[in-house]
């Protein structure tokens, strides 16, 4: 089973700053999942009008799209960028 | 045993043929039966077992004609393979007139090619087959870029 992504650590090192930031993303999934039911009886409600106006292929594009969205950003655990300039290095790290 | 070894030994017991002969006989069925193994085990026995690639790189490294190789861009990329396949799924969201435009476009390029040919199933076959790639560019510049995967 591929695990979602947890970290993520950026680098960025220049002439004038030097700092690393972890960002938690495994704190984002439980935050979207709550944004989600939060908005679910709007979407809900969107899909409906959408349907009833006979645009029902514009509802399948925006769940493909948002299926696309979740199984891309699923697939980043293990992603590395280092991007070494003669000034300034960049480092993208996904754990 | 096989059939073979035993009818070998069975005539050096007779006396028909003498042990130097038994021995290579003995040696040309053992040869015969490794050969037929493998083929019966499709070639996986073989020293090169292919496993799944992980990753794509993709290096940028000052290479020996770099003038200066401590001020060179140094550039490393490592992209899971699953994310490759996510990227690859998402070409099923690229309307069909994009699709043609990007044809007339490439018609126009002078190449007759059809992008709404290219089926993910066959890109899947690609990336299997892509664990024996390696390209390897050297600029001008001195620089050295590789892709490959791991």
């Amino acid at each position: 089973m591929n695990w979602p992504p947890m970290l993520m650590h950026v680098k960025v090192k220049n002439e004038r700053t030097d700092f690393g930031l972890w960002l938690p993303l495994f704190l984002l999934f439980p935050l979207a999942l709550v944004v989600l039911l939060i908005l679910s009886p709007l979407i809900l409600v969107g899909i409906l009008v959408m349907l009833a106006l006979g645009q029902g292929r514009w509802v399948e594009f925006g769940f493909r799209c948002l299926w696309a969205a979740i199984t891309s950003s699923w697939a980043l655990r293990g992603l590395r960028v280092d991007v070494e300039g003669r000034n300034e290095t960049v480092q993208v790290t996904v754990i | 045993m096989s059939e073979n070894r035993k009818k070998i030994l069975d005539m050096l017991a007779q006396g028909k043929i003498n042990a130097d002969e038994a021995f290579r006989l003995l040696g040309a069925c053992g040869e015969e039966g490794q050969e037929n193994r493998g083929h019966e085990d499709g070639g996986k026995r073989g020293p090169e077992i292919k496993t799944k690639p992980k990753y794509l790189r993709v290096t940028v490294t000052p290479g020996a004609n770099c003038p200066d190789p401590s001020h060179a861009d140094r550039v490393n990329v490592r992209i899971p393979m699953s994310l490759v396949r996510a990227g690859i799924k998402l070409t099923a969201l690229i309307p069909p007139e994009a699709l043609d435009k990007a044809n007339t476009a490439l018609k126009d390029k002078g190449i007759n090619f059809d992008v709404r040919n290219i089926k993910p199933e066959d890109l899947e076959d690609l990336m299997e087959a892509m664990g024996d790639m390696q390209v390897d560019v050297e600029s001008a510049k001195g620089e050295t870029v590789k892709v490959f995967v791991e």
